[in-house]
């Protein structure tokens, strides 16, 4: 059971992790957090369901998922946040919060506060490594978060738009007399953040096979702990904690119960602000993490 | 002299005739122009919303009907949305009962919101008869002005148990429930327990309770656990909307054992999380029921479901439209038969009369069989044990809370 309990938490690890970045890069570079964020995951998981029923391919799903929610988190940057750039920065977090509840009765009053159920599984198959099932969907959860970390890694690393979101992260101001649009930087940064938020929708989505419009609350919470756990400037950090997360979690209710999941996972989290504020992959510039 | 009382006599007699009839008149224009405001509260947003506008539907068909019938007041419904918070359920029964001076209120839904709604309308002193709590004890704590048209989960259990146990042979069971709703809790962590030991059904983990957190996706450690077990059944206490989740990672981890659960589980939603795997659970009323008054429900209902924006278009009226239905349809009863003024000036001795007239109701005429209330304030009613597989629910046993002193269904 250990070894089965491993796999459901690197899965969930995995979610977690694509969410945590979608928060790393506006938190990292802006140093906004994003509170809408969850319910662009919930879209992208509604997007992606609405394909599949549409009969088309997973891939097709996943970009409708990736692109709805990506769209959707242009509208939050240019409504929600970019009239309150200059503002103290509680005020856009606030507004980003007003605009999550927003768009989660925009799915209620859409698609119903009912589970919205796929009929069969997208990726029926499953294999038996010993006591170890893992679902085709399972492996392509992780196989899809590995691909599109790579693919995050290289934009931000390799590319000049990933530099110019760099250079942004470091100083905005210096960045600015250098030539770099801190606007088409934000809108980058919220359109990406938008991209891994809906992925992560669309796969876990089509794990479960169930989605609900209030999904994304209790997931954003976590990937939140997760993104704190992991370093708020760094945006990789995600990428060690998301799974060391799921693994804790699943771990926890499996040989704890739930009923102390939640002390465990947000304890974690308080352990890791008092004792390395600055995550464990953080950098030494402890003062943008204290910007949250 | 002989003409003059002949006179005398038919002026009387066209006095006493026109006195009549203007009094008459009289009469007819006070009851056209009465009005009793009545109350709701439904769940129209948050986790429950699908429960809350099926309801809010329900109510405004019968609004309709009411009014269209004619024959004394008219009514008006009042609906308020309490999200499923009990905080706000409370504010929404002060604000109906102070501010809107309604005579009685239907609801609220949850039990968690019954238990801190309840106080506050004894304290006001109107009757409050929520259509789904089904957690033990939560009206009999708030006696007199609280009712529930609802059977206490423990009364259905006894009933829904046994079945479960000789159709699918069952000798041990593991337990999972939603430890964040208050009628799931009680079921998976008291009632169940009880009623498998009075049974002789081992709990595979009964010092090892499964539990998860409404709004939970990802339920895949607990089913996991639950599979470990390898046991005969599973009792799964939640709502259905959790259900379907528990029911689905079955499904996903290849545990196809049958469930058992409380009315909580009731839904077609339910049955389309795995229809291989057999449910079995109570209910008072479902959409397929056959009976002349819950299929003329079922009929004028759908299509105004159907109709409502933001509802499904395949969505059927669910028991608590039924519950809810029965219990307007009481409170008009009980305006029509216990002289009910609607006056201002009446208010608090109208509110008694309605309380009265439920506390002794016997033999109302429901969409599933007559209905009474017992000493507790919750449903004397037939119910029925359900199975549902292969995507419908089917009839498996009628049975009815009975109540010493009281008459049955």
């Amino acid at each position: 059971m250990l070894l089965q309990q491993l796999v459901n938490g690197l899965t969930l690890g995995a979610v977690y992790t694509l969410i945590a970045l979608s928060f790393s890069l506006v938190m990292g570079i802006l140093g906004v957090l994003n509170l809408a964020i969850a319910e662009l995951f919930m879209l992208g998981a509604y997007f992606g369901f609405a394909a599949i029923l549409a009969q088309l391919p997973l891939p097709v799903a996943l970009l409708g998922g990736m692109l709805g929610a990506a769209l959707v988190a242009i509208v939050v940057q240019k409504i929600a946040y970019e009239p309150l750039r200059n503002a103290p920065v509680v005020t856009p977090m606030l507004s980003t919060l007003g605009f999550s509840i927003i768009l989660q009765n925009v799915a209620t009053n859409v698609w119903g506060s009912d589970p919205l159920q796929l009929p069969d599984e997208v990726l029926p198959g499953r294999f038996t490594l010993g006591p170890v099932s893992i679902s085709a969907m399972q492996l392509t959860v992780i196989g899809a978060t590995v691909v599109l970390v790579a693919i995050l890694a290289f934009v931000v690393q390799k590319t000049p738009a990933g530099r110019a979101l760099r250079a942004v992260a470091e100083n905005r101001d210096v960045a600015r007399l250098l030539g770099v649009s801190a606007t088409r930087v934000t809108l980058l940064a919220f359109a990406l953040s938008g991209v891994m938020a809906g992925a992560g929708g669309v796969l876990i989505g089509m794990h479960y096979a169930v989605i609900t419009p209030y999904m994304g609350v209790d997931i954003g919470l976590k990937a939140i702990a997760v993104m704190v756990v992991g370093g708020t400037t760094r945006i990789w950090g995600a990428l060690v904690a998301g799974p060391l997360i799921g693994v804790v979690e699943v771990m926890t209710v499996a040989y704890g119960g739930s009923q102390v999941r939640d002390f465990v996972v947000y304890g974690f989290m308080i352990l890791i602000l008092l004792l390395r504020p600055q995550g464990i992959l953080g950098g030494s510039r402890a003062d943008q993490g204290q910007r949250v | 002299m002989a003409s003059k009382w002949k006179s005398s006599c038919a002026t009387a007699v066209v006095a006493a005739f026109a006195g009549t009839v203007i009094a008459c008149a009289s009469a007819v224009a006070q009851n056209a122009a009465r009005e009793i405001a009545l109350g709701a509260i439904v769940p129209s947003s948050g986790p429950f919303a699908e429960w809350g506008r099926t309801n809010t539907a329900t109510l405004q068909m019968l609004e309709k009907q009411l009014n269209a019938a004619g024959g004394g007041a008219k009514y008006r419904i009042v609906i308020m949305d309490d999200g499923a918070r009990p905080a706000q359920a409370t504010n929404n029964l002060r604000k109906l009962a102070g501010d809107d001076k309604v005579l009685a209120v239907a609801g609220p839904l949850t039990s968690s919101a019954a238990e801190v709604t309840f106080p506050v309308a004894n304290e006001m002193k109107v009757v409050a008869t929520s259509q789904a709590s089904s957690k033990p004890g939560v009206a009999k704590l708030n006696r007199p002005w609280a009712f529930r048209n609802t059977i206490d989960e423990g009364v259905l259990g006894r009933t829904t148990v046994p079945y479960f146990k000789k159709t699918f042979n069952i000798k041990s069971v593991a337990i999972i429930y939603d430890a964040k709703d208050a009628t799931a809790s009680t079921v998976g962590s008291r009632i169940m327990p009880a009623l498998m030991k009075e049974n002789d059904i081992a709990i595979l983990n009964e010092n090892d309770p499964l539990s998860f957190n409404t709004g939970d996706l990802d339920v895949s450690a607990q089913v996991t656990k639950l599979k470990s077990l390898n046991p005969d059944g599973v009792v799964v206490s939640a709502d259905y909307s959790q259900g379907v989740t528990v029911i689905r990672e079955m499904k996903r981890q290849g545990l196809i054992k049958p469930v058992v659960g409380a009315t909580q589980l009731i839904s077609s939603a339910i049955l389309k999380a795995a229809p291989e795997i057999p449910i079995v659970a109570p209910a008072t009323f479902y959409a397929t029921m056959k009976s002349e008054n819950a299929e003329k429900f079922v009929k004028e209902l759908t299509p105004v479901l159907r109709g409502t924006s933001g509802l499904p278009r395949e969505i059927e009226p669910s028991m608590y439209d039924a519950n809810i239905y029965e219990i307007i349809s009481m409170y008009v009863d009980a305006v029509k038969k216990t002289g009910v003024t609607g006056k201002a000036e009446d208010l608090e001795a109208d509110r008694a009369k309605v309380r009265d007239y439920m506390t002794k109701l016997v033999g109302f005429a429901g969409l599933g069989g007559p209905i009474g209330f017992n000493d507790d304030g919750d449903a004397i009613k037939a119910f029925y044990i359900v199975q549902g597989q292969n995507g419908a629910w089917e009839t498996k046993v009628r049975g009815c809370s009975t109540a010493p002193g009281h008459a049955g269904c």
